[in-house]
């Protein structure tokens, strides 16, 4: 399932959470793990100035620099390294977005780990408090043929493996690609699999009648049945629930009720502008103590056979 | 010592000689060996035989050093009038030395020349407009440029770049296959929102094969994907090269007229192989210079002019909006205060002065003009290779003053740089001033504006 896993890290705390995701990812399911960090902006042109991604200092690029970061990302990642992971580490100068999807092209990997963001939150490991997500996971999201897991909360940890993946179905196109990977996770994992949708009762003008939200709530769950149960061909361990309420509440609510250790989402490119994620995955990813999945193209998700 | 093992009179022949100079940081033991490298005077000067033609010879001979040239040069205003900085003694003072002399110059004196070449010039030819004469020192800086080059007197990062050219045909190495996959790899990235989207690659006879600066491919190939939606909302036939491909010339700012010649052959090659109506160069002002306003004299063309009609985006655009092969949404249309940076290597060195006020007339509703404008501008600061060398930082940093005040004086909150060179300066000038402002290439704020045909549209 995951024989390619690129994690993607500033080398900062706000990683830490999903470094050890990634790298628990990795030992669990013998995939081959490629530590990638871009460590300067090249924003003069031809000029071997660049901008480090952490400090914002202008440096001098040459070989000693980069082994140098590499040597830090080493010290970062000690503890982990010494799990048994198969892993290397490259650091290379770049637009950080840019060279995280080039990377996963190259190695055409099966899912990419990230934090959610890292400007502004050092010394403080949480991208929580500030309310929206980095834009190179922005727009890695956006573009990334593979899964993109978004490891945000430190609470977050990965001891058994995937048990228990909460699917958030809205019902669009993308929906269908991040039900597939739900559901191939599931099966190949044996872990249970929970689809859930949350009836938006908040986006409406004025209130809700109690017999208009029991309507929606209905034809939910008449869509989950017809949309993703039917496809899930008899595999034993899915259930449906609907909820109503505020959509990226209910979901973090629901996956924290039934101990998700991983929420598998849609992200709408076409819907966001400038690439931000459609603000109920922002929330979830930024909020849920799981790791969260953005799925957004059926590349690495729908099977060939 | 004769030569040194990175800085010598030999250029960049091999992969190997370029790694050499990457890894050596910041070009110290480049400089170091600098300080030692003999000037061979008996070829200097027989390169100036062979090589200065009349036209400099009489600018040197007629320059009556009546210092009206000072006020044109931006770098003397904000070097707050210093007189070493009036252009006229600046290339007294190095070229005509050297030519007095008859290359009989020390060591000392060509590096001297090579801090005036490289930090005291961008080679914008703004005080050839305003010399009574008409003599130009940005056209003699260039050849001083390439004198000095032929000597090994060049700063490092231009030694690297025009090396770049010589093993790549690109400045960053940026391979045939590199290229290719990134073209598709934008499109796959793009096609759910552009179905139908295409980057064709060596389509013969296409009506406009398109060009760009190897930075795109290299570090934002999002503006290749631009250019791409776009030429597809205008319903275009176009294509690019795989092969010459990238149409800038750092080699032309090195003064390695060699490498010039050997990468504008692989563009005209190119068009010659695939056939174009006529080239479309991308948001770059060097590139232009290079690719159709010099390059045919280096590829030694009789007509002068490139084996295609070639034009420059901002003809592209502006010509896209008046027959409305584009539309602007108008209200989408820019509504804070908006100026635009007239590049010196595509306005006052190739005439296109008028294309960007078309543009802006389409897309902003309260343009600003810089004051001077148009052909009298003011380089952005970093131009001629000024933004990139790292031994020059703070002077550039200087240079972008005169930018800064222009600006302000507009009170624009958005500046539209259709240049490389004019963004990255602005960009700088941003981040080392903190004026409050943003900065943009044309692609993406037209395509945040441009009406999209319904059947070009994703299906919901």
């Amino acid at each position: 399932m995951f024989k390619k896993i690129l994690f993607a890290t500033s080398g900062s705390p706000c990683c830490d959470a999903a470094a050890r995701v990634a790298f628990d990812m990795a030992v669990r399911y013998d995939a081959e793990l490629f530590v990638f960090h871009v460590l300067g902006v090249p924003s003069r042109g031809f000029s071997h100035i660049v901008v480090d991604v952490r400090t914002g200092e202008k440096v001098e690029l040459d070989a000693d620099y980069i082994a140098w970061v590499q040597d830090e990302l080493k010290n970062t990642y000690d503890r982990q390294l010494r799990s048994g992971a198969r892993c290397s580490i490259e650091a290379v100068v770049g637009i950080p977005h840019r060279e995280i999807l080039r990377k996963a092209r190259q190695e055409d990997v099966d899912i990419i780990v990230m934090g959610a963001s890292t400007t502004g939150c050092e010394g403080d490991s949480d991208a929580y408090p500030k309310h929206f997500a980095g834009s190179t996971l922005q727009r890695v999201a956006k573009a990334s043929k593979a899964p993109v897991l978004v490891v945000n909360r430190p609470a977050a940890s990965f001891w058994g493996g995937f048990t228990n993946i909460v699917f958030g179905a809205d019902f669009s196109r993308a929906s269908e690609y991040a039900f597939q990977f739900a559901l191939k996770t599931a099966r190949e994992l044996g872990a249970k699999l929970h689809v859930f949708h949350a009836v938006d009762i908040e986006s409406q003008h004025g209130l809700m009648s109690q017999q208009e939200i029991d309507d929606r709530m209905l034809e939910a769950r008449d869509r989950i049945r017809r949309k993703y149960l039917l496809q899930a061909k008899g595999y034993p361990h899915i259930n449906a629930d609907v909820w109503e309420g505020i959509p990226y509440v209910e979901i973090v609510k629901y996956a924290r009720e039934r101990q998700a250790d991983l929420i598998v989402m849609a992200h709408h490119s076409r819907e966001t502008s400038d690439a931000s994620l459609g603000r109920t995955l922002e929330q979830v990813l930024l909020r849920a103590s799981c790791p969260v999945v953005s799925v957004n193209r059926p590349d690495k998700v729908v099977d060939n056979e | 010592m004769p030569e040194g093992k990175l800085c010598n009179k030999k250029p960049v022949s091999t992969r190997e000689e370029l790694d050499a100079l990457l890894a050596d940081s910041n070009g110290r033991q480049y400089y170091a060996e600098m300080e030692q490298l003999d000037v061979d005077s008996d070829a200097l000067w027989a390169t100036i035989q062979k090589t200065m033609k009349s036209r400099l010879k009489t600018w040197l001979e007629i320059c009556a050093h009546c210092g009206l040239c000072a006020d044109s040069c931006f770098l003397y205003t904000v070097n707050e009038k210093d007189p070493t900085q009036v252009p006229s003694y600046k290339i007294q003072s190095t070229l005509g030395e050297i030519v007095r002399r008859k290359g009989k110059v020390s060591n000392e004196f060509m590096r001297m020349c090579m801090d005036t070449a490289w930090s005291k010039c961008t080679c914008c030819n703004r005080c050839g407009t305003y010399c009574p004469y008409g003599i130009d020192m940005g056209v003699m800086f260039s050849y001083l440029r390439g004198l000095l080059h032929s000597q090994g007197f060049v700063p490092w990062e231009l030694k690297i770049g025009s090396g770049m050219h010589r093993l790549f045909r690109a400045q960053m190495d940026v391979t045939v296959e590199d290229f290719v996959d990134t073209c598709q790899w934008m499109v796959e990235e793009a096609q759910e929102e552009w179905p139908c989207l295409e980057i064709p690659i060596d389509k013969e006879d296409a009506d406009i094969v398109y060009m760009i600066n190897a930075r795109e491919a290299k570090h934002y190939p999002e503006d290749i994907v631009e250019a791409a939606i776009l030429f597809h909302i205008a319903g275009e036939n176009w294509t690019m090269p795989s092969v010459g491909w990238e149409m800038t010339s750092l080699a032309m700012f090195a003064g390695d007229w060699e490498a010039c010649k050997m990468q504008v052959e692989t563009i005209y090659s190119a068009m010659e192989r695939l056939r174009p109506k006529r080239m479309v160069a991308t948001e770059c002002g060097h590139a232009y210079r290079a690719t159709v306003i010099e390059g045919p004299y280096w590829a030694g063309r009789p007509d002068g002019k490139p084996p295609v009609e070639c034009i420059h985006y901002v003809e592209w655009v502006a010509e896209a909006l008046e027959t409305g092969k584009l539309k602007i949404d108008p209200t989408k249309k820019i509504k804070e205060p908006v100026t635009v940076q007239d590049s010196c290597n595509y306005v006052r060195n190739a005439g296109l002065r008028e294309c960007t006020r078309i543009i802006m007339k389409h897309i902003a509703e309260d343009f600003r003009e810089m004051a001077p404008c148009k052909e009298h501008n003011y380089c952005c600061g970093g131009g001629g290779g000024f933004n990139g060398i790292g031994r020059y930082r703070k002077q550039r940093n200087i240079a972008l003053k005169m930018k800064r005040e222009q600006i302000l004086a507009t009170g624009a909150k958005l500046v539209v740089a259709p240049c490389h060179n004019c963004w990255d300066a602005i960009r700088d000038l941003e981040e080392e001033y903190q004026i409050g402002i943003k900065w943009s290439f044309l692609k993406p704020l037209l395509i945040k504006m441009v009406e999209v045909p319904p059947h070009l549209r994703p299906e919901e």
